[in-house]
């Protein structure tokens, strides 16, 4: 993996080289630099929701795999309306722990999703790097 | 007929994702087709592998009857369970505590079922106090008939009472004079250490309230409900001056027709004795008295050793046979002030409010010798068992009854790997020894969990 000082050239970099996957070590470097775009590329979901927990992201993969479109999910409070499952210690309680600590956070958990009310076994990603704007939640179906 | 376009479907499906109420619906064998997402928050803490497949699984230590609910149920379609209140022991918010899930189980059809459920934890709390005052101005304007008022001293002793006393309790007044106020109840449920932890609770709530047993002078018993208010101001430093006013109902008719509910939801379906939510209120007052008390309370963890072997080997109904005769044994060898209730599984607890730890451990160890030479017959099989037990005591750096549980099983764990049919006091290095033997296990105490 080769990093630039830029961003654009980062990304080109990815885009070109790099099939980017759940487990990929650089995800944690790379993931707040990519836009939207960017993100529909990959075959899991990617929500990235601010330090207010608004989310700002949300993937074209996920937003297949949920059922909601784009609009009615930006802009909305990610741990009341559009993941109330994640609420708790398991993985809401450790963004804030490293927001709060100042540390990075990039760890995977088995969850159990309830997309379009069917309970599904994932794993979950968190990756919160420490100054960046965005926090980001990954979502891989176990099945896969 | 017209279609759902995908905006209304999406609509539908964002107003579920949002419902602030857990929905699930599942088969009669409790395997979950559909929940939302609030369902699988308050659930997934109970899961033990991670998955949530199947509703009875998931709730098996909690409420082990379910299955056994839905199998019995007659009819075609109804309410199988109607705001069944589970205690568990949760971690939504990351430090343990004890929650009160509502559950609703609604029958629509022979293999589908809708479940409902809530988080009530603090509206239970609520409706426990507002019952409490309701009691109390209850007792304030009934009728002058159908109470005893006694004044008592700041030693519980009977200074002044109402000519019907003599009705209620058909003791005289010079049997009453000077008597401290237990002698209106059984031996056996109240002693004079237990009477000045009333008056010292009323001192610091405001009132003490109590259901229980009630004696006449003859010995017969009733059924009474027991308020005791100070009289004095709140905070008079001199316990000279303290005075309460203590009145007694005869609430036996009222008793009995809330002894079937009653019954129902504090009872464990297949033996008979109190069940973990019995256990879970019991230990709420026991552990508030204890905290304003001097004296000893305990807790035993009981668990029948190798009773996956029993299921396996003579069949399920021989292992509940095991059960009902353990928690037969257990009962009788308590006193009847003492809380012996089944957690779930094979796992008991007896709550031990006025025994210490080194008391608790004689009485269990003779349990244990006992249990050890009967046997148990049942279908043409005569089965003998063991149990492994763990005492622990309540001390100022416990946090709550959880914690205390915890060191229950942690001794109990040790008495397990010890070679199993003994009892083991919980002290700190016995949890030390559990971290070292396997770090994960000190995590997994937390219920619900299985022995062996």
């Amino acid at each position: 993996m080769v990093f630039f000082r830029n961003a654009n050239l980062q990304n080109a970099f990815m885009n070109l080289f790099c099939n980017l996957s759940f487990d990929s070590p650089y995800l944690l470097d790379v993931i707040h630099t990519m836009n939207e775009s960017q993100l529909d590329g990959l075959d899991f979901g990617v929500i990235g929701f601010d330090k207010d927990c608004i989310v700002h992201l949300y993937n074209k993969y996920e937003s297949l795999a949920s059922g909601l479109s784009r609009p009615k999910v930006r802009n909305q409070p990610f741990f009341l309306v559009v993941a109330p499952c994640m609420n708790n210690y398991l993985v809401a309680q450790k963004f804030e722990d490293a927001y709060n600590l100042e540390v990075d956070l990039d760890e995977i958990i088995d969850f159990v999703l309830t997309f379009r009310m069917r309970p599904t076994k994932v794993r979950l990603r968190m990756l919160a790097k420490k100054g960046a704007a965005l926090r980001h939640v990954l979502i891989e179906r176990s099945s896969k | 007929m017209p279609n759902i376009d995908s905006e209304e479907y999406e609509v539908l499906l964002q107003f579920l994702y949002m419902a602030p109420i857990g929905l699930a619906q599942i088969r009669a064998s409790g395997e979950i087709s559909m929940l939302n997402p609030l369902c699988a928050q308050l659930l997934m803490p109970l899961s033990k592998d991670g998955s949530l497949d199947n509703l009875f699984v998931a709730l098996e230590n909690i409420a082990p009857d379910l299955q056994h609910r839905v199998n019995a149920f007659p009819n075609v379609s109804g309410n199988i369970c109607d705001a069944m209140h589970l205690h568990i022991n949760s971690s939504l918010s990351g430090k343990i505590e004890m929650r009160v899930l509502s559950l609703n189980l609604l029958k629509l059809t022979e293999d589908r079922l809708m479940a409902v459920i809530s988080d009530v934890t603090q509206s239970v709390k609520r409706e426990s106090e507002l019952r409490q005052s309701q009691a109390w101005i209850h007792t304030l304007i009934t009728g002058v008939d159908d109470y005893a008022w006694v004044k008592l001293s700041a030693g519980g002793i009977c200074l002044e009472w109402n000519p019907s006393i003599e009705r209620l309790t058909g003791l005289t007044n010079v049997a009453t004079q000077g008597a401290v106020y237990s002698i209106f109840f059984p031996h056996s449920s109240f002693n004079a250490m237990g009477a000045k932890d009333r008056l010292n609770e009323a001192d610091r709530v405001g009132w003490s309230l109590d259901e229980g047993w009630c004696l006449r002078a003859d010995g017969s018993r009733y059924w009474g409900s027991c308020l005791i208010a100070p009289m004095h101001e709140a905070g008079c430093p001199a316990e000279s001056e303290h005075a309460y006013c203590l009145i007694i109902r005869d609430i036996s008719e009222r008793r009995e027709l809330n002894d079937s509910l009653r019954r129902s939801l504090h009872t464990d379906h297949l033996t008979n004795i109190f069940n973990r939510r019995a256990l879970f209120e019991a230990a709420t007052t026991e552990l508030q008295r204890w905290r304003h008390s001097s004296h000893s309370l305990s807790v035993v963890m009981i668990d029948a050793d190798h009773f996956k072997q029993v299921n396996d080997r003579y069949g399920h109904a021989a292992g509940d046979a095991v059960l009902r005769h353990l928690a037969t044994a257990l009962v009788a060898a308590f006193s009847s002030h003492h809380t012996v209730a089944r957690l779930g599984g094979e796992e008991f607890v007896a709550l031990l409010p006025g025994i210490n730890q080194n008391d608790a451990t004689e009485i269990t160890r003779r349990i244990c010798q006992n249990i050890e030479l009967q046997s148990v017959r049942v279908g043409g099989h005569v089965i003998r068992y063991t149990i492994s037990a763990g005492v622990s005591a309540m001390e100022n750096s416990v946090g709550s009854f959880d914690e205390l549980l915890q060191r229950a099983d942690a001794a109990m764990y040790i008495a397990k790997s010890n070679g199993r049919n003994q009892v083991a006091i919980w002290e700190p290095s016995v949890s030390m020894t559990l971290e070292n033997e396997s770090p994960s296990r000190h995590s997994q105490l937390s219920f619900p969990r299985h022995g062996n």
